[in-house]
C-alpha cells in the first residue's frame, strides 16, 4: 500500500474510470457502484485491524450500525446535512472502537473473534430496545435522500480520502508499530512498542472507517437504517472480502470490495437447486474456490505477478510482508 | 445553390420532416414500461431467504395464480411475467433490488412486495418515479393514510389499528362486563394495535385494568402476565408478534390464570402457532382472533367458490405448496386472494394498460375477491385508501393441538 512505480499511471487510469463510470450507467447500476465504494471502506478499516495488528474481528457489522445509526438520528432529529454526519459518525465510531478495544486486550485468535462476534449480535438489537428513539424494526428514516450519483460520488471522494488517512497513518511509526504486533508481540513490547495503546488505537482506526461506511450504507438505502441491513451476515461478508483482498493492496481491498458487493447481485439469476437459494451456494463456492487457490488474497497474487521475471518490482516488500 | 445543392436541401428536409413524424407518432402511442402487446412484466421483492422466510408461501401463491390467468386468456390476451426477487426481509438488499425492478427489468409496477420496512425504505423512490407500489403485503396503516404523499403506494390486507378496533368493537358488545388486561409490545407495531383497540372500546376503554408492555428482546414474559392475573383481568388480549405471542399463551397456562376469552391478533394467528403453543402446555380455550380469508380445512367451506379453486389452482400450478393449503397456512390463501385483486385491476386498467390507468382501477374497487372470507368486499375511493377492512371474529375449537380455527358471529368492520 505504499508505493506504486509500477502502479501510478493505473492507479490515474483508475480513478478516471470510476469518475467517468456513473455517465455511463444506469442510476441503478451508479448504485452498485457505490456499495463497492462502502465496503471498500469498511474493507480497507479491518484490512487495518486483522492484517496489520492480527486482531481478528467478526464484528465489523456492528461498528457499520453505529455509523449508520448516527446518520439516520442526526438526519431524523435534526436535520443535520448528510454530509455533515460523515465526519461524526468516523468519531463516535472511533469511540466505540476504542470501548471494545479496550477490553479486547484481553482476548486474542478465537476468543477474541467470538468476543466481537457477540457485538455482531448484540448491537442491532439495541435498536429494538430503544425503539422509540432509534425507530426499531419500521426503521428510522433521513430527512432528506439523495441521488444515486450523488451517493456514488460521496462514497468513492470518502474512499480516497479514507485511503489516503490510511496510507499516512500506516506508512509511519504507527505502521510499523502495528506490523510488529502482528508479527510478535513480545518482541514489539521488547522493542518499546507500548502494545495496549497501540492495538487499542488499531481498534478505533478500524471501527471510525467502519463507521464512515456504516453511514454511507444507510444513505445508500435510501436513507433507510434498520437493524435487519447490519444482521450477523454483514459481519461475515466483510471479513471475506478482506480475506479475497488480502494483505496490504490497494488493488485487492479494490477487488475484495467488487467480489462482495458485486457478487451476490450477479449470482442472484443463477438458477439452482431452486431458484432462492442458488445465489448462496454460488456465493459459496467461490469463496471456496478462492481460499483454497489464493490463501493470501489477490493482494498475494499480486505480489508473485510482480516478481516475475520480466516486470519491474517496485519497492514494496514491506508492504506485501 | 446549384441544381446538386437544391437537392440534397430538399433530401435533408424530407428526412427532417420523416424524423420528426415517427418520432411524434412514438411519443403518441408510447405504452408504459413493463407493457407490449403481449405480455405485461410486473416484479416484487419477498423474504425467500433469512427470517422471514416463512412468508415465501406468498410469493409462490401468486405466481401459481398469474400461471393459470395466463392460461386462460392472460388479462385481455396479455400473459403475466411475475420477477420474484428475493430481498431477505433486509432493505437493504429491497432498496437495490426494486432500482434494478424499475431500472433495469423496467417493470410495469412494484406488486404484493412484503413487509413493512422494505416498503418503507422503497416507497419514497417509487412514488418519486411514478412506478406503482400496490397490494404491498403488509399490516401497517402507513399506507393507508398516505393517499396524497404517496398517491402511487396502496396496500392490500386489513390493517393492524383496524383489526385491534374490531376486537374493541366485539368487546364491548360482547363481554360489556370484561376487565381487559393488554399486553402489548413496544413499539409502532404493539402500540397502533393497542390505539386500534382503545378506539374499538369507546366509552368501555376504561375497563382496561392493566396494559402491560414488553420489549420484542425479553424472552420471559411472566413479570406482565403476573401483573395482568394480579389485576384482576378475565380477558387477555395479546397484540404481539408470533414468537411472543406463544410465550404469552403457554406462561398464562403456567401461572394458572384462565381467562374467559384471549385475544390473539392474526399475524400470530397461524395454526402452526397456536399447535406449537399447545404443545408447549398452553391452554386454548376461549381463544379468539380475526380472519379475512376462505379457509380450505374449515368443512362448512369446502364448497365454496375460493376454496374450490384455491385447491385446484394449487394441485395444478403450486403442487409443491398443497401440503400447506390443507394444513392450514392461511399466507397461501392470501397470496392467490392478493394476486387474484391484481388481475382484476389490471383488467380494469385500460385497453393498454397504463400506471396511471391501474392506480385508478385500485382507488374505485368495489369487488368481491373469491379468496376472501364470504360477504367480504374489496372496497376503495377516494376517501378510502384501504382495500379490506372488514373481518370475521374465529375462535380455536377442538382439542389443543388438535384443533382448529371456526368463524364464528358476524362481519365486523375497521372502517374509518
Amino acid at each position: 500500500m505504499k508505493r506504486f512505480s509500477v502502479a501510478h499511471p493505473l492507479l490515474v487510469i483508475g480513478a478516471l474510470v470510476i469518475a467517468l463510470l456513473p455517465f455511463q450507467m444506469s442510476g441503478y447500476h451508479t448504485g452498485l457502484g457505490a456499495h463497492v465504494a462502502i465496503f471498500f471502506i469498511a474493507i480497507l478499516g479491518l484490512n487495518i485491524l486483522t492484517g496489520y495488528t492480527g486482531q481478528i474481528s467478526i464484528g465489523h457489522g456492528a461498528f457499520m450500525a453505529i455509523g449508520g445509526y448516527t446518520t439516520a438520528v442526526m438526519s431524523h432529529y435534526h436535520h443535520t446535512n448528510l454530509i455533515l454526519t460523515l465526519p461524526l459518525a468516523f468519531a463516535i465510531a472511533f469511540c466505540f472502537g476504542v470501548l471494545v478495544g479496550i477490553p479486547a486486550l484481553r482476548f486474542s485468535g478465537v476468543y477474541l473473534a467470538l468476543a466481537t462476534f457477540a457485538l455482531a449480535v448484540s448491537v442491532p438489537q439495541f435498536t429494538l430496545k430503544f425503539s422509540s428513539f432509534l425507530g426499531g424494526s419500521n426503521g428510522l428514516q433521513t430527512s432528506t435522500t439523495k441521488s444515486n450519483a450523488w451517493i456514488y460520488g460521496v462514497s468513492w471522494s470518502c474512499a480516497a480520502i479514507l485511503y489516503l488517512v490510511a496510507w499516512l497513518v500506516l506508512r509511519g511509526r504507527t505502521g510499523r508499530a502495528f506490523r510488529a504486533i502482528r508479527d510478535s508481540e513480545v518482541a514489539a513490547a521488547a522493542s518499546g512498542v507500548t502494545l495496549p495503546i497501540y492495538k487499542t488505537l488499531a481498534f478505533g482506526i478500524s471501527a471510525a472507517f467502519a463507521g464512515v461506511a456504516g453511514s454511507l450504507f444507510v444513505i445508500a438505502t435510501n436513507g433507510f437504517a434498520q437493524p435487519n441491513e447490519f444482521a450477523v451476515f454483514l459481519s461475515l461478508t466483510l471479513l471475506i472480502g478482506a480475506a479475497v483482498a488480502g494483505l496490504g493492496s490497494l488493488w485487492g481491498i479494490l477487488v475484495g470490495a467488487v467480489f462482495v458487493a458485486l457478487l451476490p447481485t450477479v449470482s442472484a439469476d443463477v438458477p439452482l437447486i431452486g431458484s432462492s437459494h442458488g445465489q448462496d451456494v454460488v456465493f459459496g463456492l467461490i469463496v471456496i474456490v478462492i481460499m483454497l487457490l489464493l490463501p493470501t488474497g489477490f493482494a498475494g497474487l499480486l505480489y508473485r505477478l510482480r516478481s516475475l521475471p520480466g516486470i519491474r518490482t517496485p519497492v514494496e516488500k514491506e508492504a506485501g510482508g | 445553390m446549384g441544381m446538386k445543392g437544391r437537392v440534397l436541401a430538399v433530401f435533408a428536409g424530407v428526412i427532417v420532416i420523416a424524423a420528426v413524424a415517427v418520432t411524434a407518432a412514438f411519443g403518441a402511442h408510447k405504452a408504459d414500461p413493463g407493457v407490449t402487446s403481449s405480455s405485461i412484466l410486473i416484479g416484487g421483492t419477498f423474504p425467500l431467504t433469512g427470517v422471514a422466510s416463512l412468508y415465501k408461501t406468498i410469493p409462490g401463491a401468486e405466481a401459481a395464480y398469474f400461471a393459470y390467468v395466463n392460461d386462460h386468456g392472460g388479462v385481455n390476451g396479455r400473459k403475466i411475467t411475475f420477477d420474484i426477487k428475493d430481498d431477505a426481509y433486509d432493505p437493504s438488499k429491497t432498496v437495490p433490488l426494486t432500482q434494478q425492478l424499475v431500472e433495469q427489468d423496467k417493470v410495469f409496477a412494484v406488486f404484493g412486495s412484503l413487509g413493512t420496512a422494505p416498503n418503507l425504505a422503497t416507497w419514497s423512490y417509487l412514488n418519486q418515479k411514478k412506478v406503482p407500489q400496490v397490494l404491498i403485503a403488509t399490516g401497517d396503516s402507513y399506507w393507508g393514510f398516505s393517499a396524497k404523499k404517496y398517491p402511487w403506494t396502496i396496500g392490500w390486507q386489513p390493517d393492524y389499528p383496524g383489526e385491534g378496533k374490531i376486537y374493541g368493537k366485539y368487546i364491548a358488545a360482547n363481554q360489556p362486563n370484561a376487565k381487559i388486561g393488554v399486553l402489548y409490545q413496544n413499539d409502532a407495531y404493539g402500540k397502533n394495535y393497542y390505539a386500534g383497540l382503545r378506539v374499538g372500546l369507546g366509552a368501555k376503554k376504561s375497563q382496561i385494568v392493566s396494559a402491560q408492555s414488553y420489549d420484542v428482546t425479553q424472552t420471559s414474559l411472566a413479570q406482565q402476565i403476573l401483573a395482568l392475573k394480579a389485576a384482576g383481568a378475565d380477558t387477555f388480549v395479546i397484540f404481539a408478534t408470533p414468537s411472543p405471542t406463544i410465550t404469552a399463551l403457554v406462561t398464562a397456562t403456567k401461572v394458572g390464570w384462565a381467562p374467559t376469552a384471549t385475544y390473539v391478533n392474526n399475524v400470530s394467528a397461524n395454526r402452526v402457532f397456536m399447535q406449537l403453543a399447545a404443545s408447549n402446555g398452553a391452554s386454548l380455550n376461549g381463544v379468539v382472533s380475526t380472519s379475512y380469508l376462505v379457509s380450505p380445512t374449515y368443512a362448512p367451506q369446502a364448497n365454496t367458490v375460493g376454496v374450490k379453486l384455491a385447491k385446484a389452482i394449487i394441485g395444478q400450478y403450486a403442487p409443491a405448496l398443497l401440503p400447506s393449503l390443507n394444513g392450514g397456512d392461511a399466507n397461501v390463501v392470501y397470496g392467490l386472494g392478493a394476486a387474484w385483486t391484481m388481475v382484476y385491476a389490471l383488467q380494469h386498467a385500460g385497453k393498454t394498460p397504463t400506471r396511471a390507468g391501474l392506480m385508478k382501477a385500485l382507488k374505485t374497487l368495489n369487488v368481491k375477491d373469491p379468496f376472501t372470507y364470504p360477504g367480504i368486499k374489496v372496497q376503495t375511493s377516494a376517501k378510502d385508501n384501504f382495500p379490506i377492512e372488514q373481518e370475521i371474529m374465529i375462535k380455536w375449537t377442538g382439542n389443543g393441538a388438535a384443533g382448529d380455527w371456526a368463524p364464528f358471529g358476524k362481519l365486523y368492520s375497521g372502517v374509518r
